[in-house]
């Protein structure tokens, strides 16, 4: 196990750009995928201090990466799960991203009778743009070998951590509106517990200033957040769809219909 | 006098930013007349074009997405393209001294040459009043303001917002469709787009 460990590491840094401000690497939750269930991968993302990168919807600057799998025919990936993104930067530019760690996953399927676990290796074209004060892109190529040897469940937990931080649908309870005046939306929750602060990440681009701060306001039985639209927004759109987020591991995909006042 | 001078400028900065949300530029409506002194040290007012149409375009020569559009030659070639026909082609540069894309006056004439670039003039905004003045949020970010003083496009310089070169062939550039169709006297199908690149560098 040490052994394959080592040329695991050695073929990965050999990978990696210089100065790219980001450790990038592919990894498996599983050794072996359980017959008839998905392989779950990812890309995890280790930053240095102060370096971001970005969310499906980056906000005002930047742009996601992207990930484009290499597989045996007969394979399939399906999307990627991003995990709840924080708000990155101030003034008059806003972002969403992460800092840190973040491990972006996706689950490998067989399309029809091969199943996952017979993969004899996978890889990835991954690119990204890394930004602190200023934005370096990065490239790599990253392969992984099947099965992976050993303890091949050491990233486990690192999984099981994601998931915690993944979009849920609302909670059973929530009952969500949305209306528009001229300069903004107006989002209603009903919601018990009573909820003490939340903010709306906005799935698609454009539809509302990132950099402008939510009203949160408690009302009967919830709360109600006031958000201003974007100066990009000419239009009314019929849906505002994008996560309602209370807090760590309390992030809830809503979409939601849009009424004019 | 140096700090009095300095306090003043914080002051009318933060004045910008107060007003900002309120004055930011929306399509359809006036475009903000602003002040601005170039990297020859004329000064330009926007009201002064009044008859022509105005391209502003938010610009950083270390920001990747800036480098795509003029490594590629692209910015440099709509630059050409409509200056030539009469458009005042406006580039700013709102970095902040000591951040990246700060630049003065002689070095970014000295890059001015060395790329090739064609603008009317390049704006210096090291306060980032202008930038602030009309919510620019990246590089590139474009504006584009009729003769009448309208603000007619709000937006991305085209829709592959990648830092890939190779983008650049087969994108759909949002500049010279709206150019394209207000200069033959056509509503401008997509007037607004999500600016895409690297955040404006404004002072802290």
């Amino acid at each position: 196990m040490p052994c394959v460990m080592l040329i695991f590491t050695a073929r990965l840094n050999a990978q990696l750009p210089i100065d790219s401000h980001a450790k990038v690497e592919l990894i498996t939750e599983q050794n072996t995928a359980p017959p008839g269930r998905p392989l779950w991968v990812g890309v995890l993302f280790r930053l240095d201090q102060g370096w971001h990168i970005y969310w499906q919807n980056p906000g005002d600057s930047g742009e996601p990466p992207k990930v484009q799998w290499q597989l045996p025919s007969g394979f399939a990936a399906g999307t990627i799960r991003w995990p709840q993104p924080i708000r990155l930067g101030g003034g008059t530019v806003v972002d969403y991203g992460y800092e840190g760690q973040v491990l972006l996953m996706a689950p490998i399927q067989g399309t029809s009778k091969a199943n996952a676990a017979s993969i004899p290796s996978l890889s990835a074209d991954v690119s990204y743009i890394v930004c602190r004060e200023m934005c370096v892109p990065g490239k790599a190529h990253l392969t992984l070998a099947l099965p992976v040897g050993g303890d091949g469940g050491s990233w486990r937990a690192l999984f099981e951590r994601t998931r915690l931080q993944l979009p849920k649908p609302v909670p059973p309870g929530w009952k969500v509106s949305a209306e528009s005046d001229k300069v903004h939306f107006i989002v209603s929750v009903r919601a018990s517990p009573q909820v003490q602060d939340a903010t709306f990440f906005p799935l698609n681009p454009g539809q509302i200033e990132d950099s402008s701060t939510q009203d949160f306001a408690s009302i009967q039985d919830g709360f109600r957040l006031t958000i201003k639209k974007s100066n990009q927004l000419i239009k009314p759109i019929s849906t505002l769809h994008g996560l309602i987020i209370l807090g760590p591991g309390r992030a809830y995909e809503v979409a939601v219909p849009v009424a004019s006042r | 006098m140096a700090k009095r001078f300095l306090i003043s400028i914080v002051g009318v900065l933060a004045v910008l930013i107060a007003f900002s949300a309120a004055w930011a530029a929306r399509v359809g409506q006036s475009a903000p007349d602003f002040t601005a002194t170039d990297t020859n040290g004329k000064v330009h007012k926007l009201s002064e074009y009044n008859g022509k149409f105005v391209v502003l375009e938010w610009s950083n020569r270390g920001c990747p997405y800036t480098q795509k559009h003029y490594s590629s030659g692209n910015m440099q070639r709509l630059q050409r393209e409509w200056t030539g026909r009469g458009v005042i082609w406006l580039t700013v540069i709102s970095s902040a001294p000591g951040k990246q894309g700060y630049v003065t006056a002689s070095e970014e004439n000295a890059y001015l040459k060395q790329v090739n670039a064609m603008p009317t003039a390049v704006l210096l905004d090291p306060t980032g009043a202008l930038g602030h003045l009309y919510d620019a949020k990246t590089t590139p970010h474009i504006f584009i303001i009729s003769p009448q003083g309208t603000l007619i496009y709000n937006g991305a310089i085209d829709n592959h917002p990648t830092i890939d070169l190779a983008d650049v062939n087969g994108a759909q550039n949002y500049v010279s469709a709206a150019l394209d169709e207000a200069t033959s006297g056509k509503p401008v199908s997509t007037p607004t787009s999500r600016p895409y690149g690297c955040s404006v560098k404004y002072p802290d």
